[in-house]
């Protein structure tokens, strides 16, 4: 009984309010999207496989800005900043530690960690020093650009941690892949790995949203000092979803280096640094769901374009991004859910004044 | 129970508070007035956190809290409504009353969890509407503030002129509940403009003047005090 009980507890939190996409058709719809992913490998090449991986993976790190942002009211420009971290510290870390099995795990949750920590001690002094909201995007794009210089200049020998070379602007290569044991995660097995991580990302971040934190985040986004007199240490709160922000970007990076087994200091520069904005703004900043769609659409947008020989991907992304602020101030997906489902959302309103 | 010594706070060279002492008793329903200008708000702002005095000291229940943050305050059974209404508009109304239902000290003390009861039949807000705020008339709208600091599980409600934009019959419907959760052992401070709001529920007044203290009485000492009527009242 207990089980049933907590079971049904968790599908009533992950179908709360907080997010579109609520409704038994929706539900039937993503289980048939679920089984087309999961069914890749029977009807895909592992190279088209990588691709598809390649467009999810992205996904955690846009979730992050997705709550910080669209939930919490609070813009990051640099949320790449914190991929770098965990890319670059797996990469020293496992390839350090080439001779274990283990090294790629310790590598992951290293870097998970030190991504974490970085995003705590800024989060801290933003947070903490009540630097105003609009003040928060321009230190957090100054960081990435900071991190981006640093590693850029770490050419040469003598830039080396162990015997992993930083490598300057060529960066960092022949990272190892993920393993568990013996079991490495390449083709296939890379694929499902990355799908399973960025379920797990989502369902974890719809579970926050619906739960009571979930509720304090939009208080606060809507009115700071009001919630503050309510009880609320917001600064707290809001350290706590930054931190959880960099965490997930951290995810995205680590997927990205056991990826391609290479990172450059470009992707931790401003090109890369406003693309997660346009992820967000343009699937609709106030829902997970709406974000990881269009970052996986976006993803296979830019990464089609750019194979195509096209020089043009940032353009058209950056016009897509003014597009959507001009014509959809909620973002594509969320202003289509509205008016496909009859019930007006609470909190969807509040976002097209703003 | 709530006590202010010698506050002081100046913006640039203006003295918004001058050395005011102000003592709130337990249970005392206690209404400050004064013209504009007289630093009512500020003081509202010292007495609740949002603000730190340049000078003086707050005590709430013989502890001093002149360095405590806002929520810290809130935390110790303190709740306030602000002079605009700031009930989240853009949420429903239910998300309203559940934000600071989780903070709960009302589950704590049994008295605040009835008050809030009391006031929420009183007020005729459904808790449980998944409409949005704003499309609440405006009346409405400013008890749903009450009624999220009352889900809060407050000792003492501090008020900044709660029937503003009020026709007179809410106002009054207003004035009725706030004494009735007095009686039910509410400490209320109100910062008012509405005089016949503070003759109705008053029983102890403060009159602010240019930052300063000016009378402190029962609401019939005040209204018979000429220079508080010259003032204030507007009458010779």
């Amino acid at each position: 009984m207990t089980a049933s009980h907590t079971m049904r507890g968790f599908i009533g939190l992950i179908n709360g309010s907080a997010d579109i996409g609520r409704s038994r058709l929706f539900w039937s719809f993503a289980a048939v999207v679920l089984a087309g992913f999961l069914l890749v490998p029977a009807w895909m090449s592992e190279f088209g496989a990588y691709n598809i991986a390649y467009y999810l993976l992205n996904i955690p790190l846009a979730l992050g800005l997705c709550l910080l942002w669209g939930y919490c009211g609070v813009l990051s420009f640099g949320q790449v900043a914190y991929f770098g971290i965990a890319g670059y510290l797996y990469g020293v870390t496992a390839g350090n530690l080439v001779a274990s099995s283990l090294g790629p795990l310790i590598g992951s949750v290293g870097g998970l960690a030190g991504a974490a920590l970085i995003g705590l001690i800024f989060g801290y002094f933003v947070f903490f020093a009540r630097v105003q909201n609009w003040i928060v995007p321009i230190l957090t794009l100054v960081f990435t650009l900071l991190l981006e210089t640093f590693l850029g200049q770490t050419a040469g020998y003598q830039w080396r941690v162990g015997n992993v070379q930083l490598g300057g602007y060529n960066g960092m290569t022949a990272i190892p892949s993920f393993q568990i044991g013996g079991f490495v995660f390449v083709g296939y097995a890379f694929y499902y790995y990355a799908l399973a991580v960025v379920l797990v990302c989502y369902l974890a971040c719809r579970l926050l949203v619906n739960s009571h934190r979930g509720k304090v985040m939009l208080a606060i986004r809507e009115d700071p000092l009001r919630t503050e007199l309510l009880g609320y240490d917001i600064r707290a709160h809001q350290l706590l979803i930054f931190v959880l922000s960099t965490v997930l970007a951290g995810v995205s990076g680590l997927l990205y280096v056991q990826w391609g087994n290479y990172i450059t200091p470009s992707q931790v520069g401003l090109l890369q640094a406003a693309l997660p904005v346009i992820w967000v703004a343009v699937g609709g900043r106030q829902s997970l769901l709406a974000v990881m769609v269009s970052t996986y659409l976006l993803n296979w947008l830019s990464y089609a374009l750019s194979t195509t020989g096209n020089q043009y991907a940032p353009v058209i992304m950056g016009v897509l991004l003014v597009a959507v602020m001009v014509f959809f101030p909620n973002g594509i997906i969320v202003t289509l859910s509205n008016l496909l489902s009859p019930r007006r959302r609470a909190g969807s309103a509040a976002m097209a004044k703003k | 129970m709530w006590r202010a010594q010698q506050l002081r706070k100046k913006f640039g060279g203006i003295v918004a508070i001058d050395n005011i002492d102000l003592a709130v008793k337990r249970q005392e329903l206690h209404c400050i007035i004064g013209p504009n200008g007289a630093g009512k708000s500020t003081l509202f702002s010292l007495l609740c956190g949002i603000y730190r005095p340049d000078d003086g000291r707050i005590f709430f229940e013989e502890k001093e809290i002149t360095a405590a943050p806002a929520f810290r305050r809130v935390q110790q059974g303190l709740g306030m409504t602000f002079q605009t209404n700031r009930a989240y508009h853009d949420l429903s109304i239910r998300q309203n009353l559940e934000v600071p239902m989780k903070i709960s000290r009302t589950r704590e003390s049994g008295g605040a969890a009835e008050r809030f009861r009391y006031a929420l039949d009183l007020f005729q807000i459904d808790g449980q509407n998944d409409g949005i705020a704003r499309e609440l008339p405006h009346h409405k709208l400013q008890w749903l503030e009450i009624l999220m600091v009352l889900a809060a599980g407050p000792e003492v409600l501090l008020l900044d002129e709660p029937t503003a934009g009020m026709s007179p019959e809410e106002t009054m419907q207003t004035a009725r509940v706030l004494q009735h959760l007095n009686g039910m052992g509410l400490t209320i401070v109100v910062v008012e403009h509405d005089i016949a709001f503070v003759r109705e529920v008053a029983q102890a007044v403060t009159v602010l003047h240019q930052g300063r203290v000016f009378a402190q009485g029962t609401i019939d000492e005040i209204t018979a005090h000429d220079d508080v009527r010259r003032i204030y009242l507007g009458r010779a």
